[in-house]
C-alpha cells in the first residue's frame, strides 16, 4: 500500500516541519485571583475581629493579709463548709452538728443561707490537706455560682434593684476538732498543720 | 483523506475552589494555634486544671509570674513547685537575688524550686515589681496542702490576689 508508505514518510516530514513550526507556545494557564483574595481577606477580618487568642481561663481569689488582730464575729453568722480527704462535704452552721452535703446541693445551701442573713453571713471553707485540688477548686466554683444566684433574687424576686452583695467568704484551716465533728477519729501524733 | 487530529494542549483545571479551601485552613489553623512561651517549651511535664465554670477573666499576659505545682513525671509519685514570670528583664533581675542558683538554672525559664527557694523567689519578685499578677497553676489531683503552702508564702508576702489557672467546665 503506497498510500500507507506515503502517510509514514508524510508523518516524518510532518514531525519535522512541525519542530521548525513552533510559532504557537503555550504561555502557561492564566487563574483568576480575584475571587480567591476576596475570601481569603473577608475570613481573615472574620477571625480576626472574632477570635480571642486561646489564654486559659483564671478564677480570682483574694486573700485577707496578714493581721496580728483578732477579728471578733457573731458565731451565728458563721456557716462551716468541710471538705474532708475523700472530698466528701459537710456543713454546720455555729457550733451545731456537722451534716453531710452533696457537691450539687452547696450552691443551693449557699443561697438559701446567704438569703436568711443577708450580707451578714460568713462561709468559711475549711479544706483537708490531703483533698485533690480539684475538688476544692469545685467548691470554690459552686461558691461563686452562688453569688449571682443571690444578687438574681435579691433584684429580681425581692424588689431591690439597688441590692449591694458584700461577700463574706475564707478559707480556713481543717482543725482537729472539725475531724471529730464529721466523725473522724483523729490519731493521736498527727493532726493538722 | 487522512482524519486530521486536533493535538490536545494540555488542560485546564479550575484551581479557585481548591486555593479557597487550602486558605480557609491555613487561617483555621493560624488562629486555632497558641504559641508556646519559653518556660512552656522547656516544661516537660503535663498540668491537668480543674474544671471551672464559665468566667469572663483571663490570664493577664504581661508582668504575670506563676506558679506551678505539678508532677514532674507521669509516675505521680512526687509534687513539686516551678516558678516563671513573664517579663524577661524581672525575671532575670529576681534571678540575680537569689543565691545559690546553677548557671543552668539561671538560663532557664522556669525553675524547679523548694517551698524555701519559691518564698525567697516571691520575695524578690515583690522587691523588683511590686505590680507583678500571681497566678498558681496547679494540677487538679494534687494534695491541697500543697496549694495552700504556695498560697500561704504569696498572702505573706503581700500578694493577697491572685489567680488560680483553671480550664472551662
Amino acid at each position: 500500500m503506497a498510500g500507507g508508505g506515503s502517510l509514514g514518510g508524510g508523518g516524518r516530514s510532518k514531525r519535522g516541519k512541525s519542530s521548525k513550526r513552533k510559532a504557537k507556545k503555550r504561555v502557561g494557564f492564566v487563574l483568576d485571583m480575584t475571587p480567591l483574595v476576596d475570601i481569603t481577606f473577608l475570613l481573615l477580618t472574620f477571625f480576626m475581629f472574632t477570635t480571642t487568642m486561646a489564654t486559659p481561663q483564671v478564677m480570682e481569689m483574694k486573700v485577707p493579709p496578714e493581721i496580728d488582730v483578732p477579728v471578733e464575729v457573731k458565731e451565728s453568722q458563721l456557716l462551716s463548709i468541710l471538705i474532708d480527704d475523700e472530698g466528701n462535704l459537710y456543713y454546720f452552721r455555729a457550733q451545731e452538728e456537722a451534716e453531710e452535703l452533696k457537691m450539687k446541693d452547696l450552691r443551693n445551701l449557699a443561697i438559701k443561707e446567704n438569703l436568711n442573713q443577708i450580707n451578714d453571713l460568713i462561709i468559711v471553707l475549711k479544706v483537708s490537706d490531703n483533698v485533690d485540688y480539684g475538688t476544692v477548686v469545685e467548691a470554690l466554683d459552686e461558691l461563686n455560682l452562688a453569688e449571682a444566684g443571690i444578687v438574681d433574687e435579691m433584684r429580681v424576686n425581692r424588689n431591690q434593684p439597688n441590692f449591694e452583695r458584700k461577700r463574706k467568704f475564707t478559707i480556713a484551716d481543717f482543725t482537729d476538732d472539725d475531724r471529730e465533728k464529721i466523725g473522724i477519729t483523729v490519731p493521736e501524733t498527727g493532726g493538722s498543720e | 483523506m487522512p482524519k486530521v487530529k486536533k493535538k490536545r494542549v494540555g488542560f485546564v483545571i479550575d484551581m479557585t475552589p481548591l486555593v479557597d479551601i487550602t486558605f480557609l485552613l491555613l487561617t483555621f489553623f493560624m488562629f486555632t494555634a497558641k504559641f508556646k512561651s519559653e518556660a512552656e517549651a522547656e516544661q516537660k511535664f503535663f498540668i491537668e486544671r480543674p474544671l471551672a465554670s464559665a468566667d469572663t477573666s483571663k490570664l493577664p499576659e504581661q508582668d504575670l509570674a506563676i506558679v506551678k505545682i505539678a508532677f514532674p513525671d507521669s509516675t505521680k509519685q512526687d509534687t513539686s513547685y516551678f516558678y516563671e514570670m513573664t517579663n524577661e528583664t524581672d525575671w532575670v533581675a529576681v534571678k540575680s537575688g537569689i543565691e545559690g542558683l546553677t548557671p543552668e538554672q539561671m538560663q532557664g525559664a522556669q525553675l524547679q524550686v523548694s517551698i524555701e527557694t519559691l518564698e525567697a523567689l516571691i520575695k524578690r519578685t515583690y522587691v523588683v515589681n511590686s505590680e507583678t499578677s500571681m497566678a498558681i497553676d496547679a494540677d487538679k489531683s494534687i494534695r491541697f496542702k500543697w496549694v495552700s503552702d504556695a498560697m500561704e508564702v504569696l498572702s505573706t508576702n503581700k500578694f493577697t490576689k491572685f489567680n488560680y489557672v483553671t480550664k472551662k467546665r
